[in-house]
């Protein structure tokens, strides 16, 4: 094929049907005029190949593509980043299309949307997206068979067949590299997209923060625990904790980062799960009191959380071990409690004055927490997302008036007449509980199973934790928001189409359980296959097994199959045993390389005499090959292939270095 | 000239213009001691050509123009009674000539167009009984016009088969002919023209050019060429044995005539359309001219080496 052809007329359709089915995943997060640019330029390619619109000339591409380059400025703000380079892509892409004059730019167009398959890659690696991507893999291998201009091309589904069945073959070779081939970390960090659009735990909380989250049916994280899960109840998976109040807000400490880590003792039985969670944009995981991990670059701070060096921006799995009848810090320094007793300096009275009332009825941290319980267990307290709102004094309004709020309000009141009694104590942001998937034995937890909670700090003892929205709402705790929620039917009210709404339905609820259980089975091998997994998975193959080693088998293992591959094409067995020939084929390969190609009917002569005017410099030298050539094969002298030899070397020295 | 062939077409050329390829072409096939088909028009210069060659290596001429009621005997010679002898004595016909132009050959019967070549075939013609060899060497040119196609016989392709080559001369080019137009009429110039060979050099020059080498590898390649005209679908039918030989005694007349002593493919390329072109028939129009099309397809595709 000569990439100076033209495109032909099926190559061009099956380029348009592959555009679109590459700029299809993208359209979220493209612009909208980019769907104009595509019409248009479609169009315009179109109108050309039926000749009734020319080429674009030099300064019409050039505008196109400053306003191209204007466009993305004006509608992303920049022109790097991920999302801009990707709409940048997109658009190359597509104003290609103006200027496909012959294969080789539709060759170029082809490798452009391949890469442009990969980069939806960013935006989307769950398992749809990643099926979705063979189609337009698929279409483009069918455009790279349609630039052939045979007969076959002309056949749409055997083209699409043809296209499907090397995909297929290349199955095996893909299965392999994704299973051996080393995983390299970044090599730069890749700014990535959407971090405002990220749904989760903020590292300050009002009330109605935590309501936001309670209406998003979005994952949080997957926990698959290594024994059978403990009860629902218990699972309280902490993120981070909150201990500064400003009167509506509360916030985190800075200092928790720089505070040395936490004093605890193991004690009880131990937990050990497996999480993975979403990106978050965060730097803190989500994990069970008090968690220990394998996982490099994180941290114990010292509120019991754990913290990664960086914010998590894709999927990441990690293996913890919680110890949930840990004894914490039974010694806390006075600036950690000085924080934990922290208030705002005025503000909510009444609250105050009942926490002064309490401290005196009751000596003991425990016995004023107790009565704090029986409190909202036995006053008319409500459990709802939808509160009336509240005052300037909202710890006042919540406890005394209003009465009904969710956990944020109920934690957040309870610190403020803990501290305000004098006990330290700092709210808990987290995720409480979670759906149990039978079918896959783990346990999903969503964004609105976020959740806040209590712990306290008493001398000798520690932290303990409490949860006050337990005394109010139990069913919160025990079955879940939808069942806390009951009545008030405000469980994912603003997404009707959620398929969490219509857990009653049996069918509908399997159907859901088990797609989830798949995507999680593909974030666990397939995504999460990387690292650490990937050398356990070699090692329980191999046994034990180094980077290097790996690396090593994995050179050698290519270089076999390269050699294989290479002796199947080239089959020297087949070489002819004819040391003349020979030389002359080898004559043959080094003039190619110069451009001059011989046609199978061409004898050695004539091949001469045309490679001659190519390159008139060499001519003595060829001419003296091919004499010699045509006197040992036809002309009855014995064949002295070292004398070939010589005077190949000889026409080889004349030419110009060239590389391959 | 040190060759005495090349002084010859040399010489040739000087009167047939501008058609040096085809004079070389006729040079070989009478040097590989087969016979010639010339098709073309009238007044192209096949008879100056036929004329000439025979000046030129000193051959006897003759000429027959062919005719729908030309006998046999008309070629071959006929008995007459002789009175003084009271004998039959044989007079002998045109064809008793060491060149014979047969003009329009398709236009006699097929009987004595057949006359006309068993006689190219056997060497020899047998009259009343007697045979009597013909000349040697011996070579036949013989003219059809594939333009005029009414009240003619055309040669089947058992006959076509006989003639070694069959070439068409063609217009010449622009330069040639204004050459002819300034230059003095062609058929005053042949008789100036020297005979340069005779008989005996002719004949010795001829047992030489079977010596040419042609080698295993040559071989392979006549024999690929062969092949495929047996093998591939375009072709109506394959090319026979006997065309796979004179296929090579061309070539190797060609080399001779190169001043080589082997054989090389291009020799075969070269006498490959005028050997093999009216030997061949496509299969989508087997009743068609010729193979033109298959003969550059056989140049083209068959490895050369």
């Amino acid at each position: 094929m000569s990439a100076a052809q033209p495109v032909p007329r099926i190559g061009l359709t099956w380029l348009l049907v592959a555009q679109v089915l590459v700029i299809l995943p993208h359209l979220p997060h493209l612009p909208l005029w980019i769907v104009g640019l595509w019409l248009g330029c479609a169009a315009w390619r179109l109108q050309i190949f039926l000749m009734r619109a020319e080429f674009p000339s030099a300064w019409v591409k050039l505008g196109l593509m400053l306003a191209v380059l204007g466009g993305v400025f004006l509608s992303r703000g920049s022109l790097v980043g991920m999302e801009a380079a990707t709409v940048l892509l997109v658009a190359a892409f597509i104003i290609k299309l103006v200027e496909l004059r012959t294969k080789r730019d539709a060759l170029v167009l082809i490798l452009l949307g391949f890469f442009t398959v990969v980069t939806g890659y960013l935006f989307d690696d769950g398992i749809l997206a990643a099926l979705y991507s063979l189609l337009p893999v698929t279409v483009l291998l069918a455009a790279l068979i349609g630039l052939q201009q045979s007969t076959f091309a002309a056949r749409p589904w055997a083209t699409l067949r043809l296209a499907a069945s090397l995909l297929l073959q290349a199955l095996p070779l893909m299965v392999l590299l994704f299973v051996f081939f080393p995983r390299m970390g970044p090599l730069w960090a890749l700014p990535l997209p959407g971090d405002k659009s990220i749904t989760g735990l903020a590292d300050s909380m009002a009330p109605a923060d935590i309501a936001e989250l309670s209406r998003s049916p979005e994952l949080a994280f997957r926990v698959s625990f290594d024994g059978t899960p403990p009860p629902r109840s218990q699972l309280y998976w902490r993120a981070l904790t909150l201990d500064r109040f400003d009167g509506r807000r509360w916030s985190q400490a800075e200092i928790v980062a720089f505070a040395p880590p936490p004093r605890w003792q193991a004690r009880g039985r131990s937990l050990d799960y497996e999480v993975i969670m979403q990106p978050s944009a965060q730097r803190w995981l989500f994990a069970l009191d008090v968690a220990t991990t394998d996982l490099p670059d994180t941290r114990l701070l010292g509120d019991f959380r754990l913290q990664r060096a960086r914010p998590v921006q894709r999927p990441l799995r990690y293996r913890v071990t919680s110890w949930p009848e840990a004894l914490r810090e039974p010694q806390a320094s006075p600036l950690l409690l000085r924080r934990a007793l922290q208030l705002p300096a005025q503000g909510d009275p009444r609250s105050r004055a009942w926490a002064a009332e309490l401290r005196a009825q009751y000596g003991q941290p425990d016995e004023l927490v107790r009565a704090l319980l029986k409190h909202f267990r036995e006053q008319p307290f409500r459990y709802t997302l939808r509160p009336p709102t509240l005052g300037a004094d909202s710890i006042d309004g919540f406890l005394f008036d209003t009465r009904s709020g969710f956990c944020a309000h109920y934690a957040g009141a309870m610190v403020f007449v803990l501290r305000a009694a004098g006990v330290p104590a700092r709210v808990v942001a987290g995720y409480q509980g979670g759906e149990w998937n039978a079918g896959g034995g783990y346990l999903q937890v969503r964004q609105f199973d976020a959740h806040a909670w209590v712990e306290y700090w008493q001398p000798e003892r520690g932290w303990t934790s409490v949860d006050p929205t337990f005394q109010v709402a139990p069913e919160r705790i025990e079955l879940g928001l939808e069942e806390a929620l009951g009545e008030e039917r405000s469980f994912l009210e603003d997404s009707p189409l959620s398929l969490l709404r219509y857990r009653q339905i049996d069918w509908l609820n399997r159907l859901r359980l088990s797609w989830d259980e798949l995507n999680y089975d593909w974030q666990r091998w397939v995504l999460g296959y990387q690292g650490e997994r990937q050398l356990e998975v070699l090692e329980g193959w191999f046994g034990r097994i180094h980077g290097r080693d790996l690396a090593l088998a994995l050179v050698g293992g290519g270089a076999l199959l390269l050699g294989a591959l290479a002796l199947w094409l080239f089959k020297p067995w087949r070489r002819t045993r004819d040391g003349c020939l020979r030389q002359f084929q080898r004559f043959e390969r080094l003039l190619a390389r110069h451009g001059v190609h011989r046609a199978p009917g061409e004898g050695a002569r004539s091949f001469a005499e045309r490679a001659c005017e190519v390159l008139p410099d060499q001519a003595d030298a060829i001419r003296a090959f091919v004499a010699a050539y045509e006197v040992q094969r036809y002309g009855g002298q014995p064949a002295a292939p070292g004398e070939l030899r010589r005077r190949l070397r000889r026409v080889r020295r004349s030419l110009p270095w060239l590389l391959g | 000239m040190s060759n005495p062939l090349d002084a010859c077409l040399h010489a040739v050329n000087q009167v047939l213009l501008g058609k040096e390829a085809q004079v070389r072409l006729a040079m070989t096939c009478l040097l590989a001691r087969g016979h010639l088909l010339i098709e073309d028009l009238p007044g192209m210069g096949k008879t100056t050509l036929g004329h000439a060659l025979a000046r030129v290596l000193g051959l006897s001429f003759q000429r027959i123009q062919f005719t729908s009621d030309l006998l046999p005997g008309d070629i071959l010679g006929t008995s007459v009674f002789d009175k003084e002898s009271g004998q039959f004595v044989f007079h002998p016909g045109p064809i008793f000539a060491e060149l014979v132009l047969a003009d329009e050959i398709n236009r006699a019967t097929p009987k004595s167009q057949s006359a006309l070549l068993e006689a190219m075939e056997e060497g020899q013609v047998t009259i009343e009984g007697a045979t009597r060899p013909l000349p040697k060497p011996f070579f036949v040119i013989a003219t059809q016009n594939p333009a005029s196609q009414g009240g003619t016989f055309a040669l089947p392709e058992s006959q076509l088969d006989r003639f070694l080559m069959r070439l068409s001369l063609g217009y010449p080019a622009k330069a040639a002919e204004k050459a002819l137009l300034l230059g003095e009429a062609r058929r005053e110039l042949l008789p100036r023209l020297e005979p340069i060979l005779d008989h005996e050099r002719l004949a010795a020059l001829q047992a030489q050019v079977p010596q040419v080498r042609a080698s295993d590898a040559l071989v392979e390649y006549v024999l690929r060429l062969v092949e495929a005209t047996r093998s591939q679908p375009q072709f109506a039918w394959g090319l026979s044995p006997r065309a796979s030989l004179a296929l090579l005694a061309a070539a190797r007349a060609w080399a001779f005539l190169a001043g080589r002593d082997y054989v090389i493919p291009e020799d075969v390329q070269a006498v490959l359309p005028a050997v093999v072109g009216h030997r061949l028939r496509e299969r989508a129009d087997p009743a068609g001219h010729g193979g033109g099309a298959l003969v550059q397809w056989l140049l083209r595709e068959v490895p050369a080496l």
